[in-house]
């Protein structure tokens, strides 16, 4: 072979090789579209599987739109959270405020504060304006405190730190109330993993009804696929529609998914503030934000997806040429 | 082009359909392929098609060894085939023109070339009118033109017919037989299995008659006339 003719045959193969990528290409994008046609023609059939993808969508998300809305409540409640230390009635007050001091140059003490017995009794006073005058107390019965605002509010930090306040000489009693708070960690924590499970069961059944769907396609089309497959068509020719019949069905399932969520949570939003008034609480109507969006209709699609791919390669054998 | 060389098929429970078949036909030959039916004309045109494996013996078509092709080697190789089906075969849900184009789409060639080479073989068998219509609009003679289309619109190496006739009246069996014999003058190999002995009497082409899986004729062309 010559120099020349071989450069020649390079050429050739190189537009070949270019002719193959834009037929690939093309053939993807004739699949993509008339499969797509198939749904909007049988739009009835059609809607009624990714109304259950869609459904099927709903539920968890919803679920996990109130427990990140419920989070970001409980975030403000525990700011509110503190210690109250009781100190001895021997303990003066300069042993007090040196305590106070100590504590809080404790890196998980966010700060903290003395309340000697005097200013404890006047604020005490102060709040029974009313009825002060008919109690006849003799004397201050109230001990001093200190009150310790943590600066890490997740439970098991808070247990070490009151670990190292139940040490202490000084302290009568502690008044820990945040058991709480660590109870609804932990209720949050379940509702969590049920969300997660619900997600998971939920996302099977996307994936068995988008195969059952595809099942049934590839055995309405079997005649059509032994008649290709003899014309010489390859496995990835003959899968191509259906796969992307899959990605229509998961998008269509997802996006639907995404404006159900949205209705009812606009539907919710009323009766959910109505509810959080009566305890004084103030409910922000919990969207779905861009990148939760894309989760849901990315998943949607990636699990119908993987559901086509399962029913091709179980039942795509069966339809050899005879 | 199609060498069998004691090429036996046994299906699964020991039903022998072909024994030790020898036969090689040449390129650009045209040849009946004929016997009752069972006598093994179909597995003869699946095992050509690679539809069905052999269970011994070497058979070679289009210089590729089908033994020896591996299944993603397939559908390259029936790219080479032109297939005429007893019943054509048509996708029902798509147009003439569509059902036409099939083998050039799968092969990926460019829309451009894929109108100007399916109305040419709309053209040839007479149907350019028809390229719009659904297959069932048509009659049963241009239903099975219009499958000859499709079988030839690539200008395959190999055009195989499986009773290409056997649905039609005499008048139309005899316009199928003129088209093939067209395609055979332009360098077409033909084979073509059919039980109208009367039609292939009529016509001056090798005949090899199949008996009960065995073939009854020589091998060779030569030997045969």
């Amino acid at each position: 072979m010559t120099a020349q003719s071989a450069r020649k045959a390079t050429n050739r193969r190189r537009v070949t090789g270019e002719s193959n990528r834009s037929a690939w290409l093309r053939h993807h994008k004739d699949s993509a579209l008339s499969s797509l046609m198939r749904l909007v023609r049988n739009p009835v059939s059609s809607a009624l599987t990714w109304l259950v993808i869609a459904i099927a969508l709903t539920l968890p998300t919803l679920f996990y739109l109130a427990l990140s809305s419920l989070q970001q409540q409980t975030e403000q409640w525990q700011e509110g959270g503190q210690i109250t230390l009781y100190l001895r009635s021997e303990v003066s007050q300069d042993q007090g405020e040196r305590l106070t001091g100590e504590l809080d140059e404790r890196p998980e003490v966010l700060r903290a504060y003395y309340i000697s017995a005097d200013e404890a009794w006047t604020s005490f006073r102060e709040t029974l304006t009313l009825s002060s005058d008919s109690l006849n107390l003799e004397g201050n019965p109230l001990p001093a405190s200190i009150v310790v605002i943590p600066t890490q509010q997740n439970s098991s930090q808070l247990e070490a730190l009151r670990l190292i306040i139940d040490g202490l000489p000084e302290v009568e009693d502690v008044q820990l109330d945040l058991a709480w708070i660590d109870r609804l960690n932990r209720f949050l924590e379940l509702i969590s993993s049920l969300v997660t499970g619900l997600a998971i069961l939920l996302g099977i059944a996307v994936l068995l009804v988008v195969g059952n769907t595809i099942r049934l396609a590839i055995e309405s089309r079997k005649e059509e696929i032994r008649i290709i497959k003899l014309l010489g068509a390859t496995e990835a020719f003959v899968r191509r529609p259906f796969v992307y019949l899959g990605i229509w069905y998961g998008l269509l399932g997802g996006l639907a998914a995404w404006l159900l969520v949205s209705l009812l949570a606009w539907w919710l939003h009323a009766p959910l503030g109505a509810f959080l008034s009566t305890y004084g609480l103030s409910a922000d109507i919990a969207w779905l934000g861009p990148r939760e969006s894309l989760v849901l209709v990315g998943s949607a699609i990636g699990v119908s997806l993987l559901g086509a791919r399962i029913a091709l390669w179980r039942h795509l054998r069966d339809a050899e040429p005879r | 082009m199609i060498h069998f060389d004691q090429v036996s098929k046994r299906y699964e429970g020991g039903h022998e359909a072909l024994s030790s078949v020898s036969l090689h036909i040449e390129k650009g030959e045209m040849v009946f392929l004929t016997g009752h039916s069972g006598a093994g004309k179909s597995t003869m045109l699946k095992l050509i098609t690679r539809i069905e494996k052999p269970s011994s013996g070497q058979l070679r078509v289009n210089g590729q060894l089908l033994n020896r092709l591996r299944a993603y080697q397939v559908p390259h190789f029936r790219r080479h085939l032109g297939i005429v089906h007893q019943d054509h075969q048509l996708l029902m849900d798509q147009t003439v023109f569509d059902n036409v184009a099939l083998p050039l789409i799968i092969a990926g060639e460019h829309p451009n070339d894929v109108t100007r080479r399916v109305r040419a073989a709309l053209d040839k068998v007479g149907l350019l009118k028809r390229e719009k219509y659904q297959p069932i609009q048509l009659s049963g003679g241009e239903q099975q033109r219009v499958g000859i289309a499709r079988a030839v619109v690539k200008k395959p190496a190999i055009l195989l017919a499986d009773e290409p006739t056997g649905n039609l009246d005499p008048a139309l069996s005899k316009d199928i037989m003129r088209l093939f014999a067209e395609f055979n003058r332009v360098g077409t190999t033909v084979l073509i299995a059919s039980h109208d002995l009367g039609l292939i009497a009529r016509l001056n082409y090798r005949v090899v008659s199949l008996q009960e899986g065995r073939l009854l004729t020589t091998p060779f062309s030569g030997a045969a006339s």
